[in-house]
């Protein structure tokens, strides 16, 4: 029996058929992170998961053309996006087979597939957000 | 706290040592620095060792103790450091600090990496963090950084090259620079791309290397040397890591340089020659706006003027930079400094900003979640 891919983070995202990344929320503070910090760092309470927006609009972005970390396909694009609902900016990979068109100010939105290895070499599920 | 100097210094070119293994590398310029400070071994008070790669390439623990054991000191304190690019001048801060406090008179600090091994790959944050992870390398980091500067403030690619030529022009002044032939805008522009827009001319290359600087209480460094170089001001700071967060302008680069100004009572028209950490050409546009040379925004117009060139008014990067010399991590922030001590001197030869009396050491490390993990400034001056 094949064992299930495994995601590239463990509890990074949820539900990778209509996936969410899973941040932390701290009811005190009301503030959003991702990932998920071990406490609040600014109240040091507790810090709850929480879904994430799937969509986001592009802050920043480059294309790495040099030999890939992680089995990634050459090009790869890596981009920092806003998540404006939940006012958090997060660094991501951006979709692999979309390098051309990118642009500061582009929606996207989240995918999770089968794509390169984890930090132990393993085929892993990893997220991405790809042009709308 | 008290006044401390710089008494002597010593460096290895920097490029490819062969022939020589990580801790033999970094003994000579000790024995250089020592003999500048007319200093023996056994009046070394304390000792700081920088590297931040030899652990993961050569299984390196505690290699300090080893390398200044080699040049004659032992029993007294050693400390190791690790603070990603910032090592070297992270440990030059701790020895700063120490004699600043009164814990000891005198203090070495050497900073030495060894890099130019097959299969180093791509400097990242580290291999388990979540940005590492989803393909954040380095440069890729930097990139962005250009990317936000030109749309916010019209920077041009031709404009980022500048910061390479120019440096490449002032390496060739330097004969410890691993790379001194003259290279152009086009040169720059067509090299192979490795990050969009920063292509590989527009990235520092590794290298291998060594640098030492050795201090001492004000009131007693001229014992040692007739040319001491007073440290007015070494500041040290890690980012903020607020989210958002953005790239441009670099909040945590102009909150290091601003208190440094501070606690030295000095502005940067008081500067007359800078180095600052240009791992890539973006790199020094930014920290020419964090240093306040010009206003946020006009660093890319800053250096078409020529104004950081030798010769302009406030020359940036004399030695050739990390894009020339090459970025031996553990090394570079040590190296920075000895330029410094070495142009207030007025010992540069071809590559002297005449008449420089106070010059300033910007140094960046480390990559989270958009921000540096460290950012030190020194500001060094002749009394
Ligand atoms: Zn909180």
């Amino acid at each position: 029996m094949d064992e299930p891919v495994r995601d590239v983070f463990p509890g990074i995202f949820e539900d990778s058929k209509n996936p969410r990344l899973i941040g932390g929320h701290c009811p005190g503070c009301k503030r959003k992170f991702f990932p998920k910090p071990i406490v609040c760092p600014y109240c040091l309470g507790p810090v709850g998961a929480t879904p994430l927006s799937r969509e986001g609009v592009i802050y920043s972005f480059s294309i790495v053309r040099i030999k890939p970390p992680f089995g990634l396909p050459q090009p790869y694009p890596v981009g920092l996006v806003d998540l404006v609902e939940d006012g958090l900016r997060i660094i991501t990979l951006l979709d692999p087979l979309k390098t051309e068109g990118l642009a500061i100010g582009k929606n996207v939105h989240l995918m999770v597939e089968p794509l390169g290895v984890d930090a132990g070499g393993q085929t892993c599920l990893r997220y991405y957000f790809t042009p709308v | 706290m008290r006044k401390v100097d710089i008494v002597g210094v010593g460096m290895t070119s920097f490029g490819k040592h062969q022939d020589k293994s990580f801790i033999e590398l970094a003994v000579p310029p000790i024995v250089d620095a020592l003999k500048e400070a007319n200093m023996k071994p056994s009046q070394v008070e304390a000792g700081f060792c920088s590297y931040a790669l030899a652990g993961r390439l050569f299984g390196a623990v505690t290699a300090g103790q080893t390398i200044l054991w080699h040049a004659g000191i032992n029993k007294v304190p050693v400390v190791n450091v690790e603070n990603a690019c910032t090592s070297g001048s992270t440990a030059f801060h701790l020895a700063w600090m120490g004699i600043a406090l009164g814990q000891f008179d005198t203090a070495i600090v050497v900073g030495v990496e060894k890099m130019v091994v097959p299969n180093l790959g791509l400097i990242s944050s580290g291999d388990t963090e979540i940005d590492t992870l989803e393909g954040l390398v380095t440069p890729a980091s930097f990139a962005m950084r250009a990317l936000c500067h030109m749309a916010e403030y019209g920077t041009t690619a031709e404009q980022l090259a500048l910061v390479a030529v120019k440096n490449r022009r002032h390496a060739s002044l330097n004969q410890l620079s691993q790379f001194r032939d003259p290279i152009t805008v086009e040169d720059v522009l067509r090299s192979p791309m490795i990050c969009d827009p920063l292509t590989r001319l527009s990235c520092c290359p590794n290298a291998d290397g060594a640098a030492v600087v050795v201090l001492s209480a004000a009131g007693r460094s001229r014992r040692f040397t007739a040319k001491p170089v007073r440290v007015a001001a070494s500041v040290l700071v890690t980012g903020s890591y607020e989210n958002p967060i953005d790239l441009v302008p670099w909040e945590t680069d102009y909150r290091a340089c601003k208190k440094a100004y501070e606690i030295a009572g000095l502005g940067p028209n008081d500067l007359d020659v800078v180095e600052c950490h240009d791992a890539f050409t973006i790199s020094e546009i930014l920290h020419y706006e964090a240093m306040l040379l010009c206003p946020t925004g006009e660093g890319g117009r800053l250096v078409e003027t020529g104004a950081t060139s030798l010769g302009g008014t406030i020359p940036v990067n004399p030695s050739g930079g990390l894009l020339s010399k090459g970025h031996p991590v553990g090394a570079t922030g040590v190296a920075q400094l000895v330029e410094g001590v070495r142009q207030l001197r007025g010992e540069a030869g071809a590559r002297q900003t005449e008449g420089a009396r106070v010059f300033m050491a910007q140094c960046m490390g480390g990559d989270k979640d958009g921000d540096a993990r460290s950012c030190t400034a020194n500001i060094l001056m002749n009394n």
